[in-house]
């Protein structure tokens, strides 16, 4: 019979001879996976946006993400094809290579082609492209205008945004129920208008939002108004802008920072102080270069003379 | 007949004194050769990491988002300092008339040249992008201290290499005129090099008048222009409001600090070129004995201000400048602090107070521990601050809290101090480093209180004879008569 401890031990080998082999094959699997996977493609996604804006200029954007790290994240020069399908055919229309920040645009032309529920069609494409898995998504819009009305110089600072899509008869109609959004613009972005700066449109197609007056504009009172539909289902991205002058006048301020070290200009006393000190020294410099020429002169004029 | 053989006795001695001076422009030895290309190796080296740091941006240094100053600009503001050594030995020596100046100005007056070409560099070494280094000259704001700095240093720099130039123009001449007759290596280039800056020197009364003229001008002036230069400089930190920097003692606490560490290294220097161009007939003991007492006094006054430095915000231990220095008595850097404070300023005070420590050998180890403990000084004035900020470090990589230099920036460092080293070398190469005419000058001043003692001797030995004489004629005739 064998004592206790040494069959506790062996047991104890036995098991740990397992989980070594359990870890050892665990761990061949996974770098063969990894392997297969360095030597096969990443696996990509496109998420598209369409944007008019108010200059109507009209813009398909892909989102190209890939998966780095097991997280997807945006990846930069990855080729992505931009096709218009229309009566079940696809037409390429540029291909274009994501940003820094993972995107890919391109501007649609304003007359594109719409298929009988007036509707167009954009796919975009990841197709053999050397690192990245085949990905494709598409976006299916209408056409609609956000016209705004206002009066600049309106007191109660109301704005009527009336959204309008195009009939079949190709008259604009109203749409009832869209979501308009209104902002300010201001100089790196936009800025909601107020807390509730949503509003839904009615059967004329019509929304309409008052303005605050505590809006700071330019020195003139001066400020952009910006109406947006955003990710509307029907119609993406839409957006105009009308400039008012319902803004609190900026007054500027023409010595912010007295003291400051990005002030402007330096003071006075400070420009005279160091003028004549080193003004003062350079110009001893200059005499004594003048007298170093004439020494150098000297034994010329000496032999002249 | 005496005063004939004491004119043959002061031309022998010129003679000697220029070919003593002159040696070391023909000789190129297999020796000066090794150290010279051991120094373009490491400047080589240096050059190949700068090269590295350019293209790859400043991330390769140990610098961080915190310590965005780190060795380069303590090696600015140490080779800064240097450069007050010219100006201290120099003019202030000048201009006291202190005759056993004549033998050291002309390496002191380099000193500052050469420190002043490579300490201006570290700046803009200290930039990720150097080309930008001309905005602080085309959009630049007055009311920065950076450009006071630019603007002090170039005044300082172009003052500075007037100095050293106008009591070169009379040794220049001598080169020109005494290459004729000897065979040297580049004879053309030396040639051409000589005449040029000898700017047509041919020792006329008028050219003597107006060279003296304008070296007294210059020497009343670099004064002043050093004193700002060094001021502006510590002005970039005192101007912050920053533990450790925000103090009103930083300008006088900078200057005295570059005197002392730029003395130290004129009698390097003094030492080195005495020794190894053999000038011990002229760079005597007692010049060693006599600016040793220079750099001991510059030691008291340094420890003074050291101890108001420290002493003050100690006494006070305000929350911020209490973190700093908790870290320099007591912390991480509390063994460079106090290794600076007593090894490199107490010690040397101890050495040096005794006459026997003022001897060549322990003068130039002391002057060794003072530069290198001046060095250390710059780094501990600008680092610990640096890692203590008035917001506390948080959220940032564990690196960015620590700070000690790698190897580009040592390697760097090592370019620009064998940089100097070069420069030093090539220059005495080509031109004395003694300037011969003022040392001429001490011999003739020398001789003739040697001839006016003698004739007062003279003069007393026929005085009191005559005053014997008298006596004995009016004694002798009273015994005359009595006999």
């Amino acid at each position: 019979m064998k004592p206790k401890s040494t069959l506790d031990c062996r047991y104890f080998l036995k098991r740990l001879t397992l989980l070594i082999t359990i870890i050892g094959l665990f761990s061949v699997i996974v770098a063969a996976q990894d392997q297969s996977q360095s030597q096969g493609k990443t696996e990509a996604t496109i998420t598209m946006s369409y944007f008019k804006n108010a200059d109507m200029r009209r813009t398909a954007v892909a989102l190209v993400k890939a998966k780095v790290n097991g997280k997807f994240a945006p990846v930069k020069n990855v080729k992505v094809n931009f096709y218009l399908e229309n009566d079940k055919t696809q037409k390429l229309l540029e291909f274009v290579k994501t940003d820094n920040k993972g995107h890919a645009t391109i501007l649609l032309q304003n007359d594109l082609p719409l298929d009988d529920s007036l509707y167009f069609t954009i796919i975009a494409k990841i197709e053999a492209d050397p690192l990245y898995e085949d990905a494709q998504e598409q976006i299916h819009y209408t056409d609609a205008n956000i016209i705004l009305s206002l009066n600049p110089h309106d007191t109660t600072r109301l704005v009527t945004a009336k959204v309008t899509e195009l009939g079949k008869d190709g008259k604009e109609l109203p749409v009832n129920g869209a979501e308009v959004k209104f902002y300010v613009q201001r100089l790196f972005g936009i800025m909601p208008a107020s807390e509730d700066y949503a509003v839904s449109t009615d059967e004329k197609g019509e929304a309409s939002f008052t303005f605050p007056k505590i809006i700071p504009g330019d020195t003139a009172g001066s400020y952009t108004v910006v109406a947006r539909m955003e990710d509307n289902a029907q119609f993406g991205n839409v957006e105009t802008k009308a400039p008012t002058s319902w803004g609190t006048v900026l007054a500027v301020e023409k010595d912010p920072f007295p003291r400051a070290l990005w002030e402007p200009y330096a003071p006075l006393p400070l420009v005279m102080t160091i003028s004549i000190l080193f003004g003062g020294v350079w110009f001893v410099y200059f005499y004594l270069f003048f007298q170093i020429w004439k020494i150098k002169k000297d034994p010329i004029e000496t032999a002249k003379s | 007949m005496n005063l004939e053989n004491e004119k043959i006795d002061i031309k022998n001695e010129i003679e000697i004194l220029r070919e003593d001076c002159l040696r070391p422009t023909r000789t190129f030895s297999r020796n000066t050769q090794i150290w010279i290309g051991s120094l373009l190796v490491i400047i080589g080296w240096g050059l190949y990491c700068y090269i590295h740091q350019l293209r790859q941006g400043l991330g390769v240094t140990a610098m961080r988002n915190y310590v965005s100053w780190g060795l380069y600009i303590s090696t600015f503001v140490f080779f800064i300092g240097i450069s007050h050594s010219g100006t201290l030995v120099s003019a202030i020596l000048r201009i006291t008339k202190q005759e056993w100046r004549r033998p050291i100005t002309r390496s002191a007056e380099l000193l500052t040249f050469v420190s002043l070409c490579f300490g201006g560099i570290q700046p803009i070494i200290d930039l990720g992008r150097p080309d930008r280094i001309f905005n602080l000259v085309l959009f630049g704001r007055l009311q920065s201290p950076l450009i006071w700095d630019i603007i002090s240093i170039c005044t300082y720099f172009c003052g500075s290499t007037v100095f050293l130039f106008l009591p070169m123009i009379p040794d220049m001449a001598l080169c020109r005129d005494k290459l004729v007759v000897c065979d040297t290596r580049y004879k053309k280039f030396k040639k051409w090099l000589y005449t040029f800056m000898a700017i047509g020197w041919k020792g006329t009364k008028s050219q003597w008048h107006r060279l003296e003229k304008t070296m007294t001008i210059m020497t009343i002036i670099i004064i002043p222009v050093a004193v700002s230069v060094h001021t502006v400089v510590s002005y970039i930190f005192a101007m912050t409001l920053r533990p450790g920097w925000d103090s009103t003692v930083f300008g006088p606490y900078f200057v005295v600090g570059a005197l002392y560490s730029g003395s130290a290294c004129v009698i390097l220097g003094m030492a080195a070129f005495r020794k190894l161009y053999h000038l011990e007939k002229y760079i005597t003991p007692r010049h060693f004995d006599l600016i040793g007492r220079v750099v001991l006094a510059l030691t008291l006054i340094y420890a003074y201000m050291n101890l108001n430095e420290y002493w003050i915000p100690a006494y006070k231990m305000a929350t911020a400048e209490g973190h700093l220095l908790n870290d320099l008595f007591s912390g991480s850097y509390s063994t460079a602090f106090w290794t600076c404070q007593f090894g490199t300023v107490l010690l040397p005070i101890l050495i040096m107070s005794f006459p026997k420590g003022r001897k060549i050998t322990p003068l130039v180890i002391t002057c060794i521990i003072i530069a290198a403990g001046a060095w250390v000084k710059r780094y501990l004035i600008v680092v610990p601050t640096l890692l203590h900020p008035f917001m506390p470090i948080q959220e940032v990589p564990g690196t960015w809290s620590t700070y000690f230099p790698n190897y580009v920036e040592f390697s760097v460092t090592a370019a620009c101090l064998a940089g100097i080293f070069l420069v030093i070398t090539l220059f005495s190469k080509l031109f004395p480093m003694m300037a011969v005419w003022e040392v001429e000058e001490g011999i003739q001043i020398e001789h003739d209180k040697q001839a006016v003692i003698e004739l007062r001797e003279q003069r007393e030995v026929a005085e009191a004879k005559q005053m014997k004489e008298p006596k004995a004629k009016l004694i002798t005739p009273i015994t005359n008569t009595n006999n």
